[in-house]
C-alpha cells in the first residue's frame, strides 16, 4: 500500500480550509502550519496569472528526509507514510533542511496565541489531546490517527469519511481525492491516470505521493 | 520569517515573507539563524581541529596535535551538542539505522573514532610499533573528519549552492589550510626550527593558492548551474553578504596573505597576524555558504 493525493488546481479556489483544518485537527502551535497555500504570479498584465498550490508533505516513495535522519527518528510506514517518531528525535534538523519541499517544521518553544492573556480552550485541550514535544521536528503525518484507525476497521483510505484525512474531508470544492495509489483502481490513481497528474518537481528524484493536476 | 534578504542584479529582488517561503527564492534559516549559528561554529571547529591533528602529526608536533584534538572535541563537539534540541538523545546518531544513510550520523562515528585514537595518540608513547599503526588510523579518522561537512551539505539537492562535488573538496582544502595556519602558531609559540617552519610556509602557501582556486572555480560553476544558485552567488558576490565575502574571504583571507609573499621574510607578529587573517577567511566563507543557501521556488514565477 502506498497512500497519496491527488490535488486538481482548476478546483481550488485557495480557500485556506484545509490549512485551517489541518491546524485544528493536529492542534498545532502558533507559527506552524503543516499545510500551506502558496500563491504566485507569472507573466505580465495584461497576460499575469495566477497559480494557486496547496503543498503539503509530499510522503515521498525514496524520502530525503528519511535517508538524512541519523537517528531513524524519521521513517516511512507500509501504509507509504513518512512520520517522524518524537521520541526518538534529536532536533538536529538535518530533515528541515535536507527536504527540498520544505515540508517540514523545528518545534522550536510554544508561544501562546494571546501573550499574558492565558491560555485559550484550544491550548488546554492540545495539551490534553494533542501535546507535541518540544525542540523536535514536526510535519503532516497524513492524519494517520484516523487512517489507522479506519484500517483497523477493513475501511478503504479515500473510499470513507472517517478513511479520509482532514484536509480532504473539510474541502469545500473535492479538490484532493486521497487513496492508494498501488491499487490501479482506487479513485485516486484513476483521477491521476485520467488527467494527467503531476508530481511536483519530480527531479529532486523522491518520487513523491502527492500529484497535482494542473492544466 | 519576516525578515528581508535583498538582492540587486538583473532587477532581481529576492525577499522572503510569511507568504514568499518557497514562492520566491528561500533561504536556508535552521543552521545559521538564531541557535542555527551553533552549527557553523561546530562545523568550523570540528574541521579546524581534525586539520589541525592531521598537519600537525605529519610534522610529529605533539603540542598541535593537542591543540586539534582540544579545538575538534572541546569546542567542536561541544557547539554541537549545544545545537541539538535533545542533546542527551545524540547516542541514537550512532545505534540506528542512520549510520548506513546519514552524513550527520557517520560524521559523528568519524569525529569519535578520531578523538578515541586522538586521546590514546597523546597520551601513550608512539614510539612502539601499534603505536605508529595507531597514529595512522587516527590520521585516516582526522581527514575524514574534515572532509565530513562537505559531504553533509553536498547531500543537500533543495539548495544548489551546497549540492555540488566541489564542496567536499573545498572544505577538504579548507580545513588543511586552517591547520596548516594553527600549526604554524604553535612552531612559533615553541620557537621551533626555520627548516621545518619554512616548509609548513611553503605548504600553507600552495594551499592557499589552491583555496583561492577552488573559491573561485566553485562560485562559477554554482552560478551557472542553476537559477537559485545564481541567486545565492549573487547575495554573496555582490547582495547581503557581499561587505562579508569581500573584506573577510577575499581581503582577509587571500589577499593580504597572497600579499605577504612579496616580502623576502615575514617577522613572527606578522605571520601571527596573517594566519588571525586566514582564520577569518575561513569562518567568513563557511558563514557566506550556509547564509547564501537558497531554495528554489515550488510554483512557477517570473524567475525560472
Amino acid at each position: 500500500m502506498r497512500l497519496g493525493m491527488v490535488i486538481d488546481l482548476k478546483k481550488c479556489v485557495g480557500c485556506y480550509a484545509c490549512v485551517v483544518k489541518c491546524k485544528q485537527e493536529h492542534f498545532l502551535p502558533t507559527g506552524m502550519n503543516w499545510r500551506r497555500i502558496l500563491i504566485s504570479e507569472t507573466g505580465e498584465y495584461p497576460n499575469a496569472q495566477k497559480h494557486v498550490y496547496p503543498v503539503l508533505c509530499n510522503h515521498c516513495a525514496d524520502p530525503v528526509c528519511v535517508s538524512v535522519c541519523p537517528t531513524g527518528a524519521t521513517k516511512r510506514l507500509e501504509t507509504g507514510i513518512v512520520v517522524v517518531e518524537e521520541d526518538k528525535c534529536v532536533g538536529c534538523r538535518y530533515c528541515v533542511v535536507a527536504c527540498p519541499y520544505q515540508a517540514r517544521s523545528y518545534h522550536r518553544e510554544e508561544y501562546p496565541y494571546f501573550p499574558h492573556q492565558g491560555p485559550t480552550a484550544f491550548e488546554i485541550l492540545r495539551e490534553k489531546l494533542y501535546p507535541h514535544q518540544r525542540k523536535v521536528v514536526l510535519k503532516c503525518n497524513f492524519c494517520i490517527e484516523r487512517i489507522e484507525k479506519a484500517l483497523g476497521q477493513g475501511l478503504k483510505p479515500g473510499e470513507n469519511y472517517e478513511a479520509n484525512t482532514a484536509c480532504v474531508n473539510i474541502c469545500p470544492t473535492k479538490a484532493m481525492v486521497f487513496g492508494d495509489l498501488d491499487d490501479p483502481d482506487s479513485e485516486v490513481s484513476k483521477y491521476i491516470r485520467e488527467k494527467r497528474a503531476q508530481q511536483l518537481h519530480p527531479e529532486y528524484g523522491t518520487d513523491p505521493s502527492v500529484y497535482y493536476v494542473i492544466s | 520569517m519576516g525578515e528581508q534578504l535583498t538582492m540587486k542584479g538583473k532587477g532581481l529582488s529576492i525577499q522572503t515573507r510569511n507568504y514568499e517561503f518557497m514562492v520566491k527564492f528561500t533561504p536556508q534559516r535552521e543552521w545559521i539563524e538564531k541557535q542555527g549559528i551553533l552549527m557553523l561554529l561546530a562545523m568550523f571547529f570540528i574541521e579546524l581541529g581534525a586539520g589541525t591533528f592531521l598537519v600537525s602529526s605529519f610534522f610529529q608536533n605533539r603540542s598541535g596535535m593537542l591543540t586539534g584534538w582540544l579545538l575538534c572535541g572541546l569546542l567542536g563537539g561541544g557547539f554541537h551538542l549545544l545545537y541539538l534540541g535533545h542533546p542527551g538523545r545524540f547516542w541514537r546518531m550512532l545505534f540506528s539505522s542512520g549510520l548506513k544513510t546519514s552524513w550527520i550520523s557517520r560524521g559523528l562515528a568519524f569525529v569519535l573514532l578520531f578523538l578515541v585514537g586522538g586521546f590514546l595518540n597523546l597520551f601513550s608513547p608512539s614510539e612502539t610499533e601499534i603505536g605508529k599503526y595507531l597514529l595512522f588510523l587516527t590520521n585516516i579518522f582526522a581527514f575524514l573528519t574534515v572532509i565530513y561537512v562537505g559531504f553533509v551539505m553536498a547531500a543537500v539537492n533543495g539548495i544548489p549552492l551546497w549540492n555540488t562535488a566541489l564542496l567536499p573538496i573545498l572544505y577538504l582544502v579548507l580545513g588543511i589550510w586552517s591547520g596548516l595556519g594553527v600549526t604554524l602558531l604553535n612552531f612559533l609559540a615553541s620557537g621551533t626550527k626555520v627548516t621545518t617552519l619554512g616548509t609548513v610556509e611553503h605548504l600553507s602557501r600552495l594551499f592557499l593558492f589552491l583555496f583561492a582556486f577552488l573559491v573561485f572555480v566553485y562560485l562559477v560553476c554554482v552560478r551557472y548551474q542553476h537559477t537559485a544558485g545564481e541567486a545565492s552567488v549573487k547575495t554573496i558576490v555582490i547582495g547581503k553578504l557581499a561587505p562579508l565575502f569581500w573584506i573577510g574571504v577575499v581581503f582577509m583571507g587571500i589577499l593580504l596573505p597572497m600579499a605577504s609573499l612579496l616580502m623576502e621574510t615575514i617577522p613572527p607578529y606578522l605571520l601571527f597576524l596573517l594566519i588571525i587573517f586566514e582564520l577569518i577567511g575561513d569562518f567568513a566563507l563557511r558563514y557566506c555558504v550556509l547564509k547564501g543557501a537558497l531554495y528554489p521556488p515550488l510554483v512557477p514565477t517570473n524567475m525560472d
